[in-house]
């Protein structure tokens, strides 16, 4: 056992930690360089794909050197990438895809000129995703599937080109044996998108209503009736990407930095053993996780899966990012209260308040820490029917 | 030993939920506090006619003469509704402050206004750098002469905006944290010099930033003693903080069992998640915890009715179990319903919202329990 990088890893390391300085932008060119950044990791050999495989232009990674390069860029707070369309859909595309569909589609998801959106969530459709209504019946010459339903959470849709979306095409049999994946764009006729203004007052998940949405054959991924397997092979990978441990490293280091500029008796908050203790058993739980997700990463690079374990990743990790909001709410004090426009107390008062409310979805999303609990009751410690 | 509500408690109670059953539905709620000022005129003026302004000051200051008890049994219920309207900081914390320590005169003015309706009032105390230490004042009311003069900043004051009077604690004299040394005086919103940066409350409330910039006061202005305002404030904030709690038990109390009644409806894996035990056990604890929090809260004000010694240190354990309680049951509320707990169409969202800012008000959780193990045995 070996905790120690090869020199090998070392120089990879240095290299990211090399082009992580001089190419990421800084401050408000963060936002205006966005893609100066993703052309340059681009260039630097598929570094903008770290996760796809070589034959579409990923750079095959190593997974030590995957697990390096995603510290580094977590360490250093890069600009992430949305998750639905390199994340997501492009694994599906390569695995299921037809090469028509690859060519299609694969490049526009890889330079970010069109936004996806993920279709999967209903009304009727949440921890229980299998029970999705949405119909699409296929029209009698074949050519066409008819869409009818609705897709609720949907994150983004409101500025996406196309929607990945899980359909029924079949009630016959179990409820997994009829969905079929199917591509749609965003503005085709009958595609109708209403925001959902969330807790913490921001709008970033919708609902998106399909009345006889008119769809080819051809931007049928895969079998009619397989769309289930394809898409939970993904729900796997949606799991392991939400820890976002070097998020919540960096996050609890901001906290802290709030707490010492709140002034507490002669010292500040971070003097106040309660709140001192609470911080030092986040920052053991983030190591004890960090590890975690280096066992996870071990287990593939000898021709493991990631697999049901990889779930306590989202769950320790979701429950983590929420108390790390708990802290800089505590720490905002009478200050949790004010919102609208203007920006009164501390500064980073109104962001406390904003990422406490919003970060009670991280617990609910991405499959809820009940239904993960069930997961690996069932899947790891064969528990229960 | 009798626990049980009389009958003119169980009428009050009856009388309030009525009120908030009939006219404060979630959707008027939001017709509420979409206004500038966030609460309705007309309401108070309900509130008025029907003597719920009166009801903690003394009969021969024009009151009901209602003990604490009283006022908890209406909090709770106003808690149920989350009513928006300020009868915290007019009826109990201003309200509070000249019922004990007003002269006949101020009495006569300012308790008369609250109760026939025609005066709103807000309490000035809590300054940006004092974290929750009330005797951390910056605000100075300098003697010049026979007036004074007030300079300072007061934070997150509720209801300013609407308020034709502030009481505001200044320091007369010591240092800024000195318990000694420092005064009420009841403000004249109007007067010159006071400015404010007034914003809404991530609760549906209306709160400001008022600075005094050598803002005139007279003697006459000083409620209670001049350089001795502590233990007052100590006061007032402890009936703040017993009505703060008796509303959090009253959202407490809708936030699970709305969280019950969502769980029968919603079906998923061709079941109510009610069927689950994890969720059953779940919504078991979020009760539990509502009653442990209402019983702490009867108890706290018991003691603070009869003047009890432990009185302020079970305070502290009510205002730590609140913030506490109502984290578990917020959060858990949110949880249960999944994501439509997470929308502001349903009032989970609300609920949740309210019992955050109440934590952060008064002093949090963290806060309370320090107090309450350092004043131990």
């Amino acid at each position: 056992m070996d905790t120690e990088f090869s020199q090998e890893d070392l120089d990879f390391q240095q290299d990211v930690q090399q082009f992580i300085k001089e190419n990421l932008p800084t401050g408000g060119e963060m936002w205006t360089k966005r893609s100066e950044w993703f052309q340059a990791l681009r260039d630097k050999g598929g570094w903008d794909i770290p996760k796809w495989p070589g034959e579409f232009g990923g750079p095959e990674f190593t997974p030590t050197q995957r697990y390096i390069f995603d510290m580094e860029m977590g360490r250093h707070n890069t600009p992430p990438v949305l998750p639905f369309g390199v994340g997501m859909l492009a694994p599906i595309l390569m695995n299921y895809g037809t090469k028509e569909q690859q060519d299609r589609f694969l490049p526009s998801i890889r330079d970010g000129s069109v936004n996806w959106c993920q279709g999967y969530s209903e009304p009727g459709a949440g921890s229980d995703l299998a029970n999705l209504k949405t119909k699409a019946e296929l029209t009698e010459d074949g050519e066409h599937y008819i869409v009818n339903g609705q897709k609720i959470w949907t994150t983004l849709a409101h500025i996406a080109h196309w929607i990945f979306c899980l359909t029924r095409t079949s009630n016959k049999g179990a409820k997994q044996e009829g969905i079929t994946f199917l591509l749609i764009p965003m503005d085709a006729p009958g595609v109708e998108v209403k925001p959902i203004i969330t807790l913490g007052g921001s709008h970033s998940v919708n609902e998106v209503y399909f009345t006889d949405v008119k769809v080819p054959v051809g931007d049928r991924v895969g079998e009619e009736g397989k769309g289930w397997t394809y898409a939970k092979g993904l729900l796997v990978h949606e799991r392991t990407g939400l820890a976002g441990i070097q998020n919540s490293v960096l996050a609890l280091e901001k906290a802290k930095e709030n707490a010492r500029g709140v002034k507490v008796g002669d010292g500040n908050l971070l003097d106040v053993s309660a709140f001192r203790n609470k911080v030092g058993e986040l920052e053991a739980e983030l190591l004890a996780l960090e590890f975690t997700e280096l066992r996870t990463l071990a287990s593939v690079s000898v021709g493991g899966d990631p697999g049901p374990e990889s779930s306590i990743m989202k769950l320790k990790g979701t429950e983590i990012q929420q108390r790390i909001t708990q802290l800089n709410l505590e720490a905002a004090g009478i200050y949790a209260a004010p919102w609208g426009a203007q920006s009164v107390g501390p500064a980073f008062a109104r962001g406390a308040t904003q990422g406490y409310l919003g970060g009670r979805a991280t617990t609910i999303y991405g499959g809820a820490s009940e239904v993960q609990k069930d997961v690996i009751a069932k899947k790891v410690l064969d528990l229960g029917s | 030993m009798d626990l049980s509500y009389s009958e003119e408690q169980i009428l009050l109670r009856d009388s309030v939920q009525k009120f908030v059953k009939d006219k404060y539905s979630v959707s008027e709620r939001n017709k509420i506090t979409a206004t500038d000022e966030g609460f309705s005129r007309d309401t108070w003026k309900l509130f008025a006619e029907l003597g719920w302004l009166a009801l903690p000051f003394a009969e021969e200051d024009g009151g009901i003469g209602g003990t604490p008890v009283d006022t908890m049994v209406l909090m709770e219920e106003f808690g149920k509704g989350l009513v928006v309207e300020p009868y915290l900081p007019t009826v109990i914390l201003v309200g509070t402050a000249i019922a004990e320590a007003g002269t006949t005169k101020q009495k006569s003015e300012v308790i008369g206004g609250i109760i026939d309706g025609s005066l709103i009032a807000a309490f000035a105390y809590a300054e940006e750098q004092a974290r929750y230490n009330m005797n951390d004042i910056a605000t100075t009311a300098k003697k010049d002469g026979d007036i004074y003069l007030i300079n300072g900043t007061k934070s997150v004051v509720l209801n300013a905006q609407s308020a034709d009077k502030i009481l505001v604690s200044a320091r007369t004299s010591g240092d800024q944290l000195d318990a000694d040394g420092i005064t009420l005086f009841l403000v004249d919103a109007g007067n010159e010099g006071i400015s404010r940066e007034d914003y809404p409350t991530v609760d549906g409330l209306r709160a400001s930033e008022i600075t005094f910039n050598d803002v005139r006061v007279e003697s006459a202005d000083i409620i209670g003693e001049l350089d001795n305002a502590s233990p007052l404030i100590k006061k007032v904030i402890a009936r703040g903080i017993l009505a703060l709690s008796a509303e959090a038990v009253g959202t407490m109390e809708v936030l699970y069992k709305d969280t019950i009644e969502y769980t029968k409806q919603r079906q998923q894996f061709d079941q109510p998640l009610s069927d689950f035990q994890v969720l059953k056990h779940r919504m078991t604890e979020m009760f539990m915890e509502h009653s442990l929090a209402k019983s702490l809260c009867m108890k706290a004000t018991m003691l603070e009715a009869q003047g009890s010694v432990e009185a302020a240190r079970t305070l502290h354990a009510l205002k730590f179990l609140i913030g506490k309680s109502g984290r578990f049951i917020g959060q858990n509320a949110v949880q249960l319903h999944g994501g439509m707990g997470m929308t502001e169409e349903l009032r989970v969202a609300h609920y949740f919202k309210r019992l955050m800012v109440v934590d952060s008000q008064f002093g949090n959780s963290d806060h309370h329990l320090s107090e309450f193990v350092n004043s131990g045995h």
